[in-house]
C-alpha cells in the first residue's frame, strides 16, 4: 500500500509495513524451504530404494574441496552479519566493506562448486543415474539460490551507497541478509546429505 | 487536518482511487476488482472444464460408443480433473471469494501486498492458456494426476511440458496468494478484532493461506521432476536408471492432498457465514468450528498416502496413513454436527444462499462416509481406482466446494455488485441442480463396487443401464448453470438494487456502501466482541446502529 | 424469563422426529446387516467377506448418520422457519455451545473411527504381507504388460496370458509386477493394476518392484481382472480372467498346459482344412480384447480386422510384410509389436496349429 502513492512515509507506518514484509519474506523462505524439503525427500528416497549407493560407476564428490567451499560460505554468512551490525550502528563504512567481502567469498563459492562439476561431469552426468540426479538438482538449486543472493546482495549494496537505506530504515538489508543465511542453511544440510551421509 | 480528494481525512492512509481504464479494471491493486478478475476468469475455465465432463458423458452413455477416440476421450478427463481443481476450484474460493470478503471482514483497507496479489491473478490466464495450448499436441492423457511412467510416454510431444509449465504458474499463483493472506490476517486485523473474534470465513482463509503456502511448493518441486525427466532425461521416476515411479505420487499426494482441503475449507468458511444469517442466531460451536479447521489444517499433511493403498507400501505405512484419516474425519464431522444445530430454534428464512448450504450439508455427509469407507485399508482394495472414488470425489467437490461457491455467490453477489439476485430463478437453481446431482453421482459408487474402474472410455456392457442414466442426468445439471448465468446477467442488468446490508448480517463487509467503496471503511473500525450475537447490538464501537438493517425478506 | 426457558430445549417435536429418523435408520442398519451381497456379488474368495464386512461396517453407522443430518436439516428448516406473523428482524436462540453434546458428538466418531481402524488392521494380513508370512501352497507371478496380463506358474515353461486358472480352496501368493519387452524402447513398462472386483482384491503392478497378494478361492466360476490404473490407450480394454476350477480340472488344465510346452511348434504352420466357424468362437474369445471385426479404423489396441486381406488403405501388415494368410498366420504365430501395444505370440494365447488354421480362415470370410 505504500508504493502506491507518493506520501512522506512516517516512522510508525514504516515500521508497521516492515513488519507485514517481514513475515511475508519469512513466509516465502519457509516455503523455499519446503522446495527443499521436497527434494532432499526423493533423494533420501531413491537413496533408500537403491540395492547400492552411490551407484556402480558413480564415485562420491570429493569432500574436501566441499569443505573448504562450506567454509567460504560459512565464512560469508559471519561478513554479512557483521555487515549488518554495521547498519545497526550506523556505520556504514563497516556494511559496505562486509558486504561486499560477502558478495566476493559468495563468488567464490559459486566458482567452488562450478570447479566441482567440471570434475565430476565426465562421469557423473545429471541424467545418468538418481545419484546425479539427486546431487545436480539440489545443489544446482542451492546454487542458483546463491547466484540470486548475490544479486541481491550487489542490488542492496548499490542502494546503500545511494543513500536509501539508514540505520532506521532498511528493510531492504534486512531481508537480503535473511536470505543469506537462509542459503547458508540449507547448505549445511546438503553438505551433510552428499558429502558425510 | 488535510482532506483528499473523496474527503477524507488525509490520515486515513487511503490513497487517492485509480483514474485510468487499465489501472481500475486490468492491472487493478483493488482486491475487489481482482476477486472479480478471479470470478470470471476462473468462471470461463468452469465452463471449458465442464464441457469437458459433458463430452465425456456423451461418449459413456453406451458400453461401446465411438463418439470419441480414446485419446480424446482421455484428454478430456486429463484437462477436466487439471482445470477444476487448478484453474476453477482454488483460484475461486482463494483468489476470488479470499480476495472479495477477507479483507473487509478483518477490517483492513486491502491485502499486505496489493502488487503480489494482482501478480497472483495475472497468473492464472497464463497458466489457463499453458494448459490448454497443450491441446494442440494432444493434451495429457494420465489424468489430473499424472502418474510416470505412462505420463512421459502419452502423448508424445510438448504436451506435458506445457502441462508442467502451467500447472506450475498456477502453484506459484497459489503461494503467493497463501502467503499474502495469511500476512493479512496476522497483521492487519482491526483493532479489537482478536482471533476468536475472526468470522468463521476468515478462520478458513487463514488455515487456507497457510496450506496453500507451504503445500503448493511440493507441488512445484514434483512438478519440476517430472518436467526434467522429460525432456532432459533425469531419472526420479525413471525405473531402468533407478528411479522410482511410487516417488512422484508420494510428491504429488504430499501436495494434493492437502489441496483438496484448500478447495473445501473455503466452502466450509461460506457455510459458517451463511448460516448464522439466515436463522438469525448465533453459530454453534464457534470455538470448536475454528480450531478444527486448524486441526484439519496440520491433519491433512497426515494423510496423503491413502491415495496409495495399492502402491506396494510397508505395512507400517499402510497403518499410519488409515490412522490419520480416519482422525481427519472427527473435526469435519464435528463441523457438520455444529452447522446443523445451530439451525436449531433459529428463525429461519429459506432464502437461496441457505438453500445452497442445506443442500451442501446433505450431500457432504455422505461425500464424508464414503471417504471413511475409503480410509479402510482393506475396503479400499476394492474401492480404489474405481468409479466409487469418481463419485466420492465429486460428492465433496460438486457437492461440497461448488454449491459452497454458489452459497457464497448468492450470499454476497448484492455487496459485490449493488443488486439483488432474482430468488425465484435462485430457487429453480438450486432445486434443479441438487436433484440432478444427486442422480449423476450417486449410482456411481454401485458401479464402482461392482467392477468399472475409473478413465475408461468403454465399459463391461453390464452397466450400461447406470452410465446411461447417469450421462442424462448430467446433461441436465449442467443445463441448470444457465439459470444462474441468466439471473447473474439480468441482475447487473436491471436487477434490486440493494443496501448496505440486505441480509441483516453482522459481520464488518455488510457496514460499507453495496458495492464496496474502493477504500472499502472511512474509519477503520474498532471491534468489541464476536460478529454471530444476533439479539445484541452490533458489536463495533465507531459503526452506526442503523446498519444492524432488517433484512429484506 | 425468557420464554425459551420455560418450555424443555427439546420438546416433544423434536423427539417425534428423532423417533421417526430412529425408525429409518434402524431399518437401513437392519438392511446393511441382511442385505445377501454375495446373492448378488459373489465373494469368490475368502478374504471377500471380511471386506465386504468393513463395508457393511461403514454403512452400518453411516446410514444413521446420513438418516439423522438430512433429517435434522429437514425438521429443522421447517420447523424453526420464521413464521409470517414473526418479526421480519426476529433471532433466534442464544445457545451457541453445549460441552456435553460437543464432547458427545467429538468422541462417540472418534470411538467409532478406533474400531473401523482395528477391524480393518486385522483384515489386512488376511492378503497383504504384514510381518508374518503368508501360509500358502503356491506362489505364481503375475506381470502386467500393454495391455493383458502374462502369468507364470511354477513348473510351466511357458506363461499363460490373461486367463489365471487356479484349484479352488488353494492359498495362492501372486507376486505383481509390471514389465515390457527389453528391445520395445518407447513402450517402456508403465503401471497397471490387478483387479478381481469378485475377490474384492486390488493391488497395483509396479515396474521395478514387486507387490505380492495373497488369497483362497472359494468359489468356483469365471471372474474378470480389470486394469483400474491408466495405462495407456487400451487400458479401458486391459482385462482378463480368473478361472476357479475344482482340482481335478485344474490339474488337467495343468497338465495340457505342460504337454504344449514340451512340444513346441517347429514346422512351418499349414493353413489347409481351416474351420471358419471355430475359427470365429477362438476370435471371440481370444482377440476381441484388442481387436474388433470391424474395419480398420475401429481400434480397440490393435486394429479392426474385418478388412484384414482386403484394404486398400492398409495393403501391408503391422509387420511391413503384404496381407497374405501366411504372412497373417506368421504374426498369430509369434506376435507382433504395435504403436500401441504387444500382440502375445500363438503359446501365450494358447493357441494349438490348427487353432491358427482356423483363425485365418475366418478372418479371411470377414469382408
Amino acid at each position: 500500500m505504500a508504493a502506491a502513492h507518493a506520501h512522506a512515509v512516517g516512522d510508525a507506518e514504516y515500521a508497521e509495513v516492515s513488519g507485514h514484509r517481514l513475515l511475508g519474506f519469512l513466509f516465502f523462505l519457509i516455503s523455499d524451504c519446503v522446495i527443499f524439503g521436497n527434494f532432499i525427500f526423493s533423494y533420501l528416497y531413491l537413496r533408500n530404494a537403491a540395492p547400492v549407493w552411490p551407484p556402480v560407476g558413480i564415485e562420491r564428490p570429493y569432500l574436501y574441496l566441499a569443505a573448504v567451499n562450506s567454509i567460504v560460505l560459512f565464512g560469508s554468512g559471519a561478513t554479512m552479519h557483521y555487515a549488518m551490525e554495521g547498519m545497526r550502528h550506523d556505520r556504514r563504512s563497516q556494511f559496505v566493506a562486509y558486504t561486499i567481502a560477502t558478495i566476493v567469498l559468495g563468488s567464490m563459492f559459486l566458482g567452488g562448486q562450478a570447479y566441482e562439476y567440471t570434475h565430476l561431469l565426465p562421469h557423473t552426468t545429471w541424467a545418468g543415474t538418481t545419484f546425479g540426479a539427486s546431487f545436480y538438482t539440489l545443489t544446482g538449486l542451492h546454487g542458483f539460490h546463491v547466484f540470486i543472493g548475490v544479486i541481491f546482495l550487489i542490488v542492496v549494496l548499490l542502494q546503500t551507497l545511494r543513500g536509501t537505506y539508514t540505520q532506521e530504515r532498511h528493510f531492504g538489508l534486512t531481508a537480503a541478509t535473511l536470505y543469506w543465511h537462509f542459503v547458508d542453511v540449507i547448505w549445511v544440510a546438503l553438505f551433510f546429505l552428499f558429502y558425510i551421509y | 487536518m488535510s482532506v483528499t480528494e473523496v474527503g477524507l481525512p488525509a490520515s486515513s492512509h487511503i490513497h487517492p482511487p485509480p483514474d485510468t481504464f487499465i489501472k481500475k479494471y486490468v492491472f487493478s491493486l483493488d482486491h475487489k476488482v481482482i476477486a472479480v478478475q478471479y470470478f470470471i476468469t476462473a468462471g470461463l475455465f468452469l465452463v471449458f472444464a465442464g464441457l469437458l465432463a459433458e463430452l465425456m458423458r456423451v461418449q459413456l452413455m453406451g458400453p461401446n460408443n465411438h463418439v470419441l477416440s480414446v485419446a480424446v476421450f482421455n484428454q478430456a478427463y486429463s484437462l477436466h480433473g487439471t482445470a477444476m481443481v487448478w484453474l476453477v476450484g482454488i483460484p475461486i474460493v482463494t483468489g476470488a471469494f479470499g480476495n472479495l470478503i477477507m479483507p473487509v471482514q478483518i477490517g483492513a483497507r486491502d491485502v499486505a501486498f496489493p502488487w503480489l496479489n494482482m501478480l497472483s491473478f495475472w497468473m492464472l490466464p497464463v497458466a489457463g492458456i499453458l494448459v490448454f495450448a497443450s491441446l494442440l499436441f494432444g493434451a495429457p492423457q494420465a489424468g489430473w494426476t499424472e502418474y510416470p511412467p505412462v505420463s512421459l510416454q502419452l502423448p508424445l510431444g510438448e504436451s506435458l511440458s506445457l502441462w508442467c509449465a502451467g500447472v506450475f504458474v498456477i502453484g506459484v499463483s497459489s503461494t503467493i496468494t497463501g502467503l499474502n493472506f495469511l500476512v493479512t490476517i496476522v497483521k492487519m486485523r482491526a483493532p479489537g478484532m482478536t482471533y476468536t473474534r475472526m468470522p468463521l470465513f476468515v478462520w478458513a482463509t487463514g488455515v487456507t493461506a497457510f496450506l496453500s503456502m507451504i503445500a503448493t511448493a511440493n507441488l512445484s518441486a514434483a512438478l519440476a521432476g517430472l518436467f526434467i525427466q522429460h525432456n532432459f532425461g533425469v531419472p526420479f521416476y525413471d525405473v531402468t536408471r533407478g528411479g522410482a515411479p511410487v516417488l512422484w505420487q508420494h510428491v504429488f499426494w504430499f501436495y494434493s492432498h492437502p489441496a483438496v482441503y484448500i478447495l473445501i475449507l473455503p466452502a466450509f468458511g461460506i457455510v459458517s457465514e451463511v448460516i448464522p444469517t439466515f436463522v438469525r442466531r448465533p453459530i454453534f460451536g464457534y470455538k470448536a468450528i475454528a480450531y478444527s479447521s486448524a486441526a484439519i489444517g496440520l491433519l491433512s499433511f497426515m494423510v496423503w498416502a491413502h491415495h496409495m493403498f495399492t502402491s506396494g507400501l510397508q505395512h507400517w505405512e499402510q497403518l499410519f496413513f488409515m490412522i490419520f484419516t480416519m482422525i481427519i474425519a472427527v473435526p469435519t464431522g464435528v463441523k457438520i454436527f455444529s452447522w446443523v444445530t445451530t439451525l436449531w430454534r433459529g428463525k429461519i428464512r429459506l432464502d437461496t444462499p441457505l438453500l445452497f448450504v442445506l443442500g451442501f450439508l446433505s450431500v457432504f455427509t455422505l461425500g464424508g462416509i464414503t471417504g471413511v469407507m475409503l480410509a479402510s485399508v482393506p475396503a479400499d482394495a476394492q474401492e480404489h481406482a474405481s468409479y466409487f472414488v469418481v463419485a466420492h470425489i465429486h460428492y465433496v467437490l460438486f457437492g461440497g466446494t461448488i454449491l459452497g461457491i454458489f452459497a457464497g455467490l448468492y450470499y454476497w453477489w448484492p455487496k459485490m455488485t449493488g443488486r439483488m439476485l432474482d430468488e425465484r430463478l435462485g430457487k429453480w437453481h438450486f432445486w434443479l441442480t441438487y436433484i440432478f446431482f444427486n442422480l449423476t453421482f450417486l449410482p456411481m459408487h454401485w458401479v464402482g463396487l461392482l467392477g468399472m474402474p475409473r478413465r475408461v472410455a468403454t465399459y463391461d456392457p453390464a452397466y450400461a443401464g447406470t452410465n446411461f442414466f447417469v450421462s442424462i442426468s448430467s446433461f441436465v445439471l449442467a443445463a441448470a448453470i444457465l439459470i444462474f448465468i441468466y439471473n447473474a446477467y439480468r441482475s447487473v442488468r436491471h436487477g434490486e438494487l440493494a443496501g448496505p446490508n440486505p441480509w441483516g448480517a453482522r459481520t464488518l463487509e455488510w457496514m460499507i456502501p453495496s458495492p464496496m467503496p474502493y477504500y472499502n471503511f472511512r474509519d477503520i473500525p474498532i471491534v468489541l466482541s464476536g460478529p454471530y450475537d444476533y439479539g445484541k447490538p452490533l458489536p463495533y464501537a465507531n459503526i452506526s446502529q442503523d446498519l444492524a438493517m432488517t433484512p429484506v425478506r | 424469563m425468557k420464554p425459551e426457558q420455560r418450555e424443555p430445549l427439546l420438546d416433544s417435536g423434536f423427539w417425534r422426529a428423532v423417533g421417526v429418523m430412529a425408525v429409518i435408520s434402524i431399518v437401513l442398519m437392519v438392511g446393511v446387516v441382511v442385505f445377501p451381497i454375495d446373492k448378488y456379488f459373489p465373494e469368490a474368495a475368502t478374504v471377500s467377506k471380511p471386506i465386504d464386512d468393513l463395508f457393511k461396517f461403514c454403512a452400518f453407522f453411516g446410514a444413521p448418520i446420513f438418516v439423522f443430518i438430512n433429517g435434522f436439516l429437514l425438521y429443522f428448516a421447517i420447523r424453526f422457519r420464521r413464521r409470517a406473523d414473526e418479526p421480519i428482524d426476529a433471532v433466534g436462540s442464544e445457545i451457541h455451545e453445549h460441552q456435553g453434546l460437543e464432547l458427545t458428538w467429538t468422541v462417540i466418531p472418534s470411538l467409532l473411527m478406533v474400531v473401523l481402524a482395528v477391524l480393518s488392521y486385522l483384515v489386512i494380513p488376511l492378503y497383504y504381507p504384514t510381518n508374518q508370512a503368508f501360509a500358502s501352497a503356491v506362489t505364481l507371478e503375475a506381470i502386467g504388460h500393454k495391455f493383458y496380463y502374462e502369468f507364470r506358474y511354477p513348473g510351466l515353461k511357458q506363461s499363460v496370458m490373461n486367463e489365471l486358472h487356479l484349484p479352488i480352496g488353494i492359498p495362492v501368493t501372486v507376486d505383481l509386477t509390471s514389465a515390457e519387452d527389453e528391445q520395445d524402447v518407447h513402450n517402456g513398462a508403465v503401471i497397471h493394476s490387478f483387479w478381481v472386483p469378485e475377490f474384492r482384491l486390488k493391488q497395483d503392478m509396479i515396474p521395478g518392484i514387486v507387490i505380492p497378494i495373497h488369497f483362497t478361492p472359494s468359489e468356483l466360476g469365471t471372474y474378470r481382472i480389470v486394469c483400474s490404473e491408466f495405462c495407456g490407450l487400451g487400458h479401458s480394454h486391459m482385462w482378463g480372467k480368473v478361472i476357479v476350477q475344482s482340482k481335478a480340472e485344474f490339474n488337467a488344465w495343468y497338465a495340457d498346459q505342460q504337454r504344449a510346452a514340451a512340444s513346441p511348434i517347429s514346422a512351418p504352420l499349414s493353413l489347409a482344412g481351416g474351420n471358419p466357424s471355430a475359427g470365429q468362437t477362438i476370435f471371440n474369445a481370444k482377440c476381441t480384447v484388442c481387436h474388433n471385426a470391424a474395419p480398420f479404423a475401429q481400434r480397440k489396441v490393435g486394429p479392426g480386422l474385418s478388412q484384414l486381406f482386403d484394404d486398400p488403405d492398409h495393403p501391408d501388415l503391422v509387420t511391413g510384410k503384404k496381407a497374405t494368410p501366411d504372412n497373417v498366420a506368421d504374426i498369430v504365430e509369434h506376435g507382433a509389436h504395435g504403436d500401441m501395444g504387444v500382440m502375445p505370440n500363438m503359446q501365450a494365447n494358447g493357441l494349438s496349429p490348427k487353432d491358427v488354421a482356423d483363425l485365418v480362415a475366418y478372418l479371411r470370410t470377414l469382408r
